[in-house]
C-alpha cells in the first residue's frame, strides 16, 4: 500500500507539469495586459510599453515560461505583480477562510446527503422518495449565488440570526466564526447534497437489488441494519468516488460562495487576479488547486481498501 | 546642526503632547477601539501601493493616507501650502522658492529633507500628464538647503502650485529618497511615507483588507481643514479599507453596521438607504464623473468629422444616464465640453444640443462621411456596469441610425489593452470605447491626457487639430481666471466642430455612511479619512 | 402504418411505463418549442426602453421589465435559445471530443498514457476556474462559452469511454472479431462503439444540465456570453441586485432555469434506468 501511495505521488508530477504548461500557455496567449492596468487610465502607449519591458513581459514566451517553470520546481510560486508580497504568502493569508467553508459544507452535506439518499432508497418508489428526489433536483437546479442572496435576505436582513458577509478567524472565537459559516455552507452545500443523496440512494438500490442483499432480506436481517451494514459498506466505493470529484465542483462553488459573502478566500484572490491579468497569482492558485484535487483523489482512492477488503493495493 | 537639533526636540515634544492626547495610541500595540475604528468600503480594490507607478485611483486614496503633499487644493480648488511654509517666486515669475515646514518626519523617523523633495518630485514628474507639461518648462529644481528647494523655469507657467496641489491621480505625493529614486516605470519597495496615516502591513491583506493606523507623530498644520489643505488632524485611531466587490453584500454590510462607510452604492439601492434611520448619504465629489465616448480618428467612419458630428445628434444622454442610474438625481446630461459645473463650464456652440436628439440628421451627416455599411467595433467593458450599459444603449442608438455596430463584449482589461491598437477595426483596431473622468479632470484642458489632440501622440482615439493644441497651450499660459475662462470658450467652440470626444452624461456618486459618521472631507477624487470622527 | 390514434396509445402506452422520461421530455420539447418560434411570440430581447425600467409585469410587459427597461418575457423566451443551445452543444461537444479520445485510449494500449496524462491534468484544473479564466482573458462570445464549459467536460467523457472499452474487448465477441482478422478501426467502430452508446447517452443529459448552470455561474462571475445576448443565466446575475425590488426579473429566468435543468435531469434518470444502471453512474 505505501509503494503504491508513493508510486501515485510520483505520477502526480507529470499531471502538475502539464497543468503549469497548459495554465502558462492559455494566459499569455490570451489577450489582455497587466502593463496597461499598472499604467491607469491616463497612460500613454509610450508608458505601457516600459513598464511591459520592466516586468519581462516583452521576452519570449519560451523564455518566460523557463524562468517560472525553474523557479516553480523549487517551490516559488513567483510574486504578484502589483502588490510586494510573494504568492505563496498571499494564498496562506487566504486559506483559512477557503479551508474552513470548503470543509465545513463537506462535513456537512455529506451527512445530511447520506441521510436522505439512504432514505430515499430504503422507500424506493414512495412518496418520500419522490420528495427527497425532488428537493434535490430543485437543488441541484438553482444556482449558488441566487440560493445565496435568498439566505441573506431572509437569515441576514429579515430575521438578523447571521451576520450578512464576512468571516471570522477561528481564533476570534469558535461561536462567531461558526456564525459567519453558517449561511455560506448552506448556500453551498446545497447543490452538494443534491448531488450526493442522488448518487447514494442510486447506489443504495444498486446494492440492495444484489443477490446477496435479497438473500440477507430473506433471512430476516432488521432493515435498519441491513441497510447501514451491508449496502451502505458495499455502496461506500462509488459514493467515496462521487465525492473525490464533487471536489471539483465544491471548488467551483467556493469561488462564487466567497464572492455573495465577501469570504477573503483563495477563491476571491483568484477571480481578482484573472480581471487584472495578474499571471503569478492565477499560475499559482490554479496549480495548487489541481495539486490538492490530486491528492484528495489519491486519498479516496487509497480509502477503498478501508471500505473494500477485496480491493488490496 | 544646531536647528537640527532644536527641531527634534521640539518633534519630541509634540510628540509627548500627542501621546498624552491620546493614551490608548501611546501604548502602541494594544488594538484600537471599535469606537474609534472606521470600516470603509471603496470602490474597489487597492491594486497596488505605488500611487506614482499606477493611476488607479484605489492607489491614489491610499496614497492620501499614507504620503503628505506640497500643495493641496482647498474647498475653492485653490492650491494652499501643506509641507510648505514659505514660498514665493521671483518677479520675472521664473523661479519658484519654497521651505518645508517645521516636524515633517518619515515614518521610520527620519527627518523629511529637499533631499527627499527633489527626486519626488522628478519622479512624479515623469508619469504625471500635468508634471509632463510642467516640465517642458521647467529648467531645474534644486535643493538650497536641507530646507529650502526651488523651481527654475524657461517660461512663466501659471500653473505650478495648481499641479503639486491637484486631487487628481497621480497626485504629487512625496516619498523618500530611497524610493523617489526608483524607476518611474518600476514600482517601490516600501511603503513609507510622512502622512497622516501609517499603513499596518502586519494586519493588512491584500485583496481583503488594508489597515491603516493614525500616525502618532504628524505633526498638522494649524489653519482649519479645507479641501486637502489645511491642518490633518487624525480623529480616528484606525481606517480599515476593506474590499467588497458586491454592492448587495456591502449595502447589506452597511445597514447591519458591519461597516461605517461604503463609496458607491448603486443608485437603485439609495432609497433603501435614505430610508435606514441610521443611514446618511452624502455627495463628497460634487462634480461627480463625466462620462466619454471615445472614436477612433484613425479610421472610417469616424476619420471623418462628419461622422464625429453625427455622434453628437444620436447620442440620447439621459437614455444612457437612466439605464445606470434611473430616475436618480444624482445624473444629468452634460454640454459643455468643460463639464456642467466647473469653473471652465460655457455655452459655447452648444446648438446640436439644444435642439434635442435627431436620428434623421445623424443619418444624413452619416451619409455625407461617406459611410458605407461597413462593421463599427463598439468595445463593451462587460465588468463596468456603466460602460457595460452605455454601450448597449449606444449599440442601439447606432442601429436606429442605419450603423452596421458590432457590439464586441469583453472585460475592462481587454479593453485597455486593445484600445492602444491602431490598427483598423478588422485587424484588431476599434471604433469607439466607453469611459469615464472626473468632473474636476474633464474641467481642465491641461490635467487630462483624454483632452489632447496632437494625433499620434494623443490619448487613445488619437485626435488630432492644430488649433485645440494651440488653444490648450495659450489656456496654460493664460493670467488669470478670466482670461482662462475666455479661452475656454474658445477651445470649446472649436471642439464641439471637431469633436475630440463626446459625453453620455455627467453623475455623482454619493456616499453612504452610517449616521455617527462625521466630518468626511467633500473632495475630487480621493476620500481623505483625517478630519472624520466615529461619535 | 399506424392511425393516429395508434400513435397516441402507443405514446400513452410509452408514458406509463416511463413516466420520468415522458414528463421530462414534453417539458423539454415543450421549451425547445418555444425556443424555436420565439421570434414570433416575442418582441426584440435587445431592444432598451430606459423610461420604462423596473416595471412590475403587466398587459404590455407580461413578465416586467429589467434595469435597462428590455421586455423580460422577450428575454426570458430568447434565453431559452441560447441556454438550451449552449447546453445541447456543450454536450455534444464534450461527448464527441471524449468518445474519440476514450475510444482510441482504450484500445489503442500505446497511446493510452499519452493521451491520459493531458487528460488527467485537464481535469486536475477546477472546471469553473478553467472556464472563467478562457472567458475572460478572451473576448466574450457564445463560442467561447460553449468552448470554456465543454473542455473540462472531456476528460470525464474520456474516463467513462475507456471504461467501457476496456471491459468490452475482453469480452468473446470482440476476442472472436480479432481472431477472424478484422482490422482496428473496424472492430472499435462494429463491435466497441455501440457499447459506449447507452451511458454516453445519459452522461449527455447529466452535461447538459451542468453546463446550463455553469453558464448561469460565468454570468455571475461577469465571465458568459456578451450581455446584449438574453440567457437565463445572465438574465439572473444582471438583475441580482434587485432580487428584493423588482423579483420578477429574477423569478422568470430562474423558474425556467429550474425547470429546464429538472426536465433534463428527468430525462437521465429515466434514461439511465432503463439503459443501465451500472455504466451509467456519472464517473
Amino acid at each position: 500500500m505505501a509503494a503504491y501511495a508513493l508510486r501515485r505521488l510520483l505520477s502526480m508530477l507529470p499531471v502538475v507539469g502539464i497543468v503549469a504548461l497548459f495554465v502558462f500557455m492559455l494566459l499569455h496567449l490570451a489577450p489582455g495586459d497587466p502593463a496597461a492596468i499598472i499604467a491607469g487610465d491616463n497612460a500613454t502607449p509610450e508608458n505601457i510599453a516600459q513598464i511591459r519591458q520592466r516586468l519581462g513581459l516583452d521576452e519570449p514566451i519560451w523564455k518566460q515560461f523557463l524562468v517560472w517553470a525553474a523557479s516553480l520546481a523549487q517551490g516559488d510560486l513567483g510574486r504578484s505583480m502589483f502588490w510586494n508580497e510573494s504568492v505563496a504568502t498571499l494564498i496562506g493569508q487566504r486559506a483559512e477562510p477557503t479551508i474552513a467553508l470548503a470543509c465545513s459544507t463537506l462535513v456537512v452535506a455529506v451527512a445530511i446527503a447520506l441521510a436522505l439518499g439512504i432514505v430515499a432508497a430504503a422507500k424506493a418508489g414512495t412518496g418520500i422518495d419522490r420528495l427527497v428526489m425532488g428537493i434535490a433536483v430543485v437543488g441541484f437546479s438553482v444556482p449558488v449565488f441566487v440560493t445565496g442572496y435568498l439566505l441573506i435576505f431572509v437569515f441576514a436582513i429579515g430575521l438578523k440570526w447571521l451576520p450578512v458577509q464576512g468571516y471570522a478567524p477561528i481564533a476570534d472565537g469558535v461561536i462567531p466564526w461558526l456564525r459567519h459559516l453558517v449561511l455560506p455552507s448552506a448556500a453551498l452545500g446545497l447543490a452538494y447534497v443534491a448531488l450526493i443523496a442522488r448518487i447514494t440512494r442510486a447506489t443504495m438500490l444498486d446494492v440492495l437489488a444484489e443477490d446477496y442483499m435479497r438473500t440477507a432480506r430473506a433471512k430476516g436481517v432488521a432493515p435498519v441494519p441491513m441497510l447501514l451494514r451491508h449496502a451502505l459498506k458495499n455502496a461506500a466505493v462509488p459514493i467515496v468516488t462521487v465525492i473525490g470529484i464533487g471536489v471539483a465542483l465544491l471548488i467551483g462553488g467556493v469561488v462564487i460562495t466567497e464572492t455573495v459573502f465577501n469570504i477573503p478566500g483563495i477563491g476571491r484572490l483568484v477571480v481578482d487576479a484573472i480581471s487584472r491579468r495578474d499571471y503569478p497569482i492565477i499560475q499559482g492558485v490554479i496549480i495548487l488547486f489541481s495539486g490538492v484535487y490530486v491528492l484528495l483523489n489519491l486519498l479516496v482512492d487509497l480509502s477503498y481498501a478501508l471500505f473494500d477488503p477485496r480491493i488490496r493495493y | 546642526m544646531i536647528k537640527f537639533t532644536r527641531r527634534t526636540g521640539l518633534q519630541g515634544s509634540l510628540a509627548a503632547a500627542a501621546l498624552l492626547a491620546a493614551p490608548a495610541i501611546a501604548r502602541g500595540q494594544a488594538r484600537p477601539s471599535a469606537a474609534r475604528t472606521v470600516r470603509a468600503v471603496m470602490h474597489g480594490d487597492i491594486p497596488t501601493y505605488d500611487p506614482i507607478w499606477t493611476t488607479a485611483n484605489m492607489t491614489a486614496y491610499h496614497g492620501g493616507m499614507v504620503y503628505d503633499t506640497l500643495f493641496g487644493i482647498d474647498a475653492n480648488q485653490q492650491p494652499q501650502p501643506q509641507m510648505v511654509s514659505r514660498y514665493g517666486v521671483s518677479d520675472d515669475k521664473l523661479t519658484y522658492t519654497f521651505e518645508l515646514r517645521d516636524g515633517l518626519r518619515w515614518h521610520d523617523g527620519t527627518a523629511v529633507t529637499t533631499a527627499d523633495i527633489v527626486p519626488s518630485l522628478k519622479r512624479w514628474a515623469a508619469r504625471d500628464g500635468g508634471g509632463q507639461h510642467m516640465m517642458l518648462r521647467v529648467k531645474d529644481i534644486a535643493a538650497k538647503d536641507e530646507r529650502t528647494f526651488s523651481i527654475a523655469l524657461k517660461e512663466p507657467y501659471g500653473l505650478v502650485l495648481d499641479v503639486l496641489a491637484k486631487t487628481n491621480s497621480p497626485l504629487c505625493f512625496m516619498m523618500r529618497k530611497k524610493e523617489a529614486e526608483t524607476d518611474p516605470m518600476q514600482k517601490i519597495d516600501q511603503v513609507v511615507g510622512s502622512g497622516p496615516f501609517i499603513l499596518n502591513l502586519a494586519e493588512t491583506k491584500p485583496g481583503t483588507q488594508y489597515v491603516y493606523d493614525r500616525n502618532p507623530s504628524y505633526v498638522p498644520r494649524s489653519e482649519p481643514v479645507s479641501g486637502i489643505s489645511g491642518g490633518k488632524v487624525v480623529k480616528l485611531d484606525r481606517v480599515v479599507i476593506v474590499n467588497m466587490p458586491d454592492a448587495q453584500t456591502a449595502v447589506a454590510a452597511l445597514q447591519a453596521g458591519e461597516i461605517d462607510f461604503y463609496e458607491v452604492p448603486p443608485a437603485d439601492f439609495l432609497g433603501q438607504l435614505q430610508s435606514d434611520p441610521n443611514i446618511k448619504i452624502e455627495v463628497l465629489n460634487a462634480l461627480g464623473n463625466v462620462g466619454q465616448v471615445r472614436l477612433n480618428f484613425l479610421h472610417p467612419p469616424f476619420d471623418n468629422v462628419k461622422a464625429r458630428q453625427a455622434m453628437l445628434y444620436l447620442v440620447n444622454q439621459s437614455d444612457a444616464m437612466k439605464a445606470t442610474f434611473g430616475d436618480s438625481k444624482y445624473a444629468r446630461t452634460v454640454s459643455s465640453y468643460f463639464g456642467m459645473g466647473t469653473p471652465m463650464e460655457n455655452d459655447a456652440n452648444t446648438d446640436w444640443f439644444k435642439g434635442g436628439r435627431n436620428v434623421e440628421k445623424a443619418k444624413q451627416l452619416f451619409k455625407e462621411a461617406g459611410y458605407d455599411g461597413r462593421p463599427v467595433v463598439l468595445m463593451q467593458a462587460t465588468n463596468i456596469a456603466v460602460m457595460s450599459n452605455t454601450s448597449q444603449v449606444l449599440a442601439q442608438e447606432l442601429r436606429q441610425a442605419g450603423i452596421n455596430v458590432k457590439l464586441e463584449a469583453m472585460d475592462w482589461s481587454n479593453v485597455v489593452q486593445r484600445r492602444s491598437n491602431k490598427a483598423a477595426p478588422d485587424q484588431g483596431g476599434w471604433n469607439i470605447f466607453i469611459t469615464w473622468s472626473s468632473g474636476s479632470a474633464i474641467g481642465n484642458p491641461i490635467l487630462l491626457a483624454a483632452h489632447a489632440a496632437t494625433g499620434d501622440k494623443a490619448w487613445f482615439g488619437w485626435p488630432s487639430d492644430a488649433k485645440h493644441e494651440q488653444l490648450r497651450d495659450k489656456w496654460a499660459t493664460a493670467p488669470s481666471l478670466d482670461a482662462r475662462k475666455a479661452v475656454a470658450r474658445e477651445l470649446q467652440q472649436n471642439a464641439w466642430d471637431f469633436v475630440p470626444q463626446l459625453y453620455y452624461g455627467q453623475w455623482v456618486q454619493p456616499a453612504a455612511m452610517r449616521k455617527n459618521i462625521r466630518g468626511v472631507i467633500p473632495v475630487p477624487e480621493i476620500i481623505p479619512w483625517w478630519n472624520a470622527e466615529k461619535v | 402504418m399506424a392511425r393516429p390514434d395508434g400513435i397516441a396509445r402507443t405514446a400513452l402506452a410509452f408514458a406509463r411505463r416511463h413516466p420520468t422520461i415522458a414528463v421530462g421530455g414534453a417539458l423539454l420539447l415543450s421549451m425547445a418549442l418555444v425556443a424555436a418560434i420565439a421570434p414570433w411570440i416575442a418582441g426584440d430581447p435587445r431592444h432598451m426602453t430606459p423610461s420604462d425600467r423596473l416595471q412590475a409585469p403587466s398587459a404590455r410587459y407580461w413578465f416586467g421589465t429589467d434595469s435597462l427597461g428590455r421586455d423580460v418575457f422577450a428575454r426570458t423566451v430568447h434565453g431559452a435559445r441560447v441556454s438550451l443551445a449552449v447546453g445541447l452543444s456543450v454536450a455534444a461537444a464534450s461527448v464527441a471530443a471524449g468518445l474519440a479520445i476514450g475510444l482510441v485510449a482504450g484500445y489503442y494500449r500505446r497511446l493510452d498514457g499519452w493521451l491520459m496524462r493531458p487528460m488527467d491534468g485537464l481535469m486536475a484544473i477546477p472546471a469553473i476556474l478553467l472556464a472563467i479564466a478562457l472567458v475572460s482573458l478572451n473576448k466574450a462570445s457564445v463560442g467561447i462559452v460553449i468552448a470554456a464549459i465543454a473542455v473540462p467536460e472531456v476528460p470525464r467523457v474520456v474516463r467513462l469511454v475507456r471504461a467501457v472499452v476496456l471491459t468490452v474487448r475482453e469480452r468473446p465477441f470482440v476476442e472472436a472479431a480479432v481472431g477472424s482478422g478484422s482490422r482496428g478501426l473496424k472492430i472499435v467502430l462494429r463491435h466497441i462503439l455501440p457499447s459506449t452508446v447507452a451511458p454516453l447517452i445519459v452522461q449527455a443529459t447529466y452535461i447538459m444540465a451542468s453546463a446550463i448552470l455553469v453558464e448561469a455561474a460565468l454570468s455571475f462571475l461577469g465571465a458568459g456570453v456578451p450581455p446584449e445576448i438574453p440567457t437565463w443565466g445572465n438574465m439572473i446575475a444582471s438583475s441580482r441586485l434587485f432580487l428584493a425590488r423588482a423579483p420578477w426579473t429574477i423569478f422568470f429566468p430562474g423558474a425556467c432555469l429550474a425547470l429546464v435543468i429538472l426536465a433534463v435531469n428527468l430525462v437521465g434518470d429515466g434514461l439511465r434506468d432503463r439503459l443501465d444502471p451500472r455504466l451509467a453512474r456519472r464517473m
